[in-house]
């Protein structure tokens, strides 16, 4: 599988030592989930939850690495999730992004996701559909590291 | 030293002369600037200081205040900035401030020219620039900041009372200059002139590297996207107008250049 050196699938061990990470049974965090369904393929980009609406466009690894993506990224956003390395169709990504802008007149998009090379496809899809779009509206890029650290965050 | 954090800057300062260097080594400019009538803590809190620089920054000021005695150090919250650039409204302030920062650069040649009195060319710039000041500088950028961003905060706040001050103080210096025209005073006209070239040039300064960038820690990602709508609306309401301010810029700098070269 390492064969080809693909950083996005080399293999990783960072478990945490048992005394460090499992003190006690943690306390339940609040989902800040407000929609339903996520995953770009199925949304409809004019859902009643994204006008207006600040946007997430998060790959699908993301919330599994942030440990505080709920409470310090979902929360008060509507969201949509796909993998840039192995979804197919990624032409209506592009069209449902357009549409977000134009029709749905989102406030801003932020875009989340992995340090993996790969995963800015993801980025440069959302940059393609702004720059086809009519309107104008902020971007924002978030790269998240797989132990969940913030690597980097702008405005683009 | 917390009765000291609630004071006003400038009367600290009058008081212990010694720590206008102290404050300048953090960057921090109160002295020069025109109103200072902040609270010493809200100075302290909108620098971008690093806990380390905070406590460095205290120490040194306790040493010239409360020389031989052990007082314990404050330590501010402050809101930490995550984010590394500004975002896209605040930027776009920034670069109208380029444009007027290259006028307020052209503004000792003209003021040059003015030494030999008034004639009816020297008018003519006068009044283009006094156009530039009024409709770029004032309308369309300050009516951006007075209009939209500083609502997001707290107006009655002396940091925003002060940016709101210098925009009436550079108004003054604008109707100023104009009344100098009308007298044919070119006196009055360059000494206004320099006096708007100075204040703005701190004010700027101001924005670009303290107020802009606290501010831009403090909006969240709706505030951020409203704000950046409602500039379009500005832009929209002004049409192709600052487009053409900006050429007017570039022309202006181009004559006063081949002016200099022939002289
Ligand atoms: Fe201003
Ligand atoms: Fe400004």
């Amino acid at each position: 599988m390492n064969a080809c050196g693909c950083p996005g699938s080399q293999a990783m061990d960072f478990r945490k030592k048992a005394e460090g990470a499992a003190a006690g049974a943690p306390a339940a965090v609040a989902s800040e989930l407000g929609q339903w369904p996520i995953q770009l393929h199925l949304i409809n980009p004019m859902a009643p939850y994204f006008q207006n609406a600040d946007v997430l466009l998060t790959a699908d690894c993301v919330a599994y690495a942030l440990g505080g993506f709920h409470g310090s990224y979902l929360k008060g956003k509507s969201i949509a999730i796909a993998c840039p390395k192995l979804d197919e169709g990624q032409e209506a990504y592009v069209e449902k992004v357009k549409v977000w802008i134009d029709e749905a007149k989102i406030n801003t998009l932020t875009v989340i996701i992995m340090q993996v090379p790969c995963c800015r496809g993801l980025l440069a899809l959302a940059q393609e559909a702004a720059a086809q779009a009519k309107r104008k509206v902020p971007l924002k890029y978030v790269v998240v590291s797989l132990q969940g650290e913030i690597l980097e965050e702008n405005w683009l | 030293m917390n009765e000291l954090l609630n004071r006003n800057i400038k009367e600290v300062i009058a008081e212990y002369p010694a720590l206008t260097a102290v404050l300048g080594k953090f960057n921090i400019g109160c002295v020069t600037c025109s109103a200072g009538n902040c609270l010493f803590r809200d100075i302290v809190t909108i620098h971008p200081l690093t806990p380390e620089q905070e406590r460095a920054l205290f120490t040194a000021v306790a040493q010239i205040i409360y020389p031989g005695r052990t007082v314990e150090l404050p330590h501010l919250t402050r809101k930490t900035a995550t984010r590394a650039g500004f975002a896209p409204p605040i930027r776009e302030l920034v670069g109208e401030h380029a444009w007027i920062k290259r006028v307020i650069t052209l503004l000792p040649a003209v003021n040059q020219t003015l030494a030999a009195g008034l004639d009816a060319a020297q008018k003519q710039r006068v009044s283009e620039i006094v156009d530039f000041i009024r409709n770029f500088a004032d309308r369309f950028h300050h009516a951006k900041e007075e209009d939209l961003l500083f609502k997001y905060f707290d107006e009655k706040s002396e940091l925003l009372a002060t940016m709101h001050r210098d925009h009436e103080t550079g108004r003054a210096h604008v109707r100023a200059v104009v009344a100098g025209v009308e007298q044919g005073d070119a006196a009055a006209v360059a000494e206004h002139l320099a006096a708007y070239g100075a204040l703005l040039t701190e004010h700027i300064r101001k924005e670009d590297e303290i107020l802009y960038p606290w501010m831009n820690a403090q909006l969240g990602d709706a505030q951020i996207g409203r704000l950046f709508a409602d500039f379009r609306a500005v832009d929209e309401r002004f049409g192709g107008a600052p487009a053409r301010y900006q050429t007017w810029v570039e022309q202006m700098e181009a004559s006063l250049n081949q002016q200099r070269s022939q002289s």
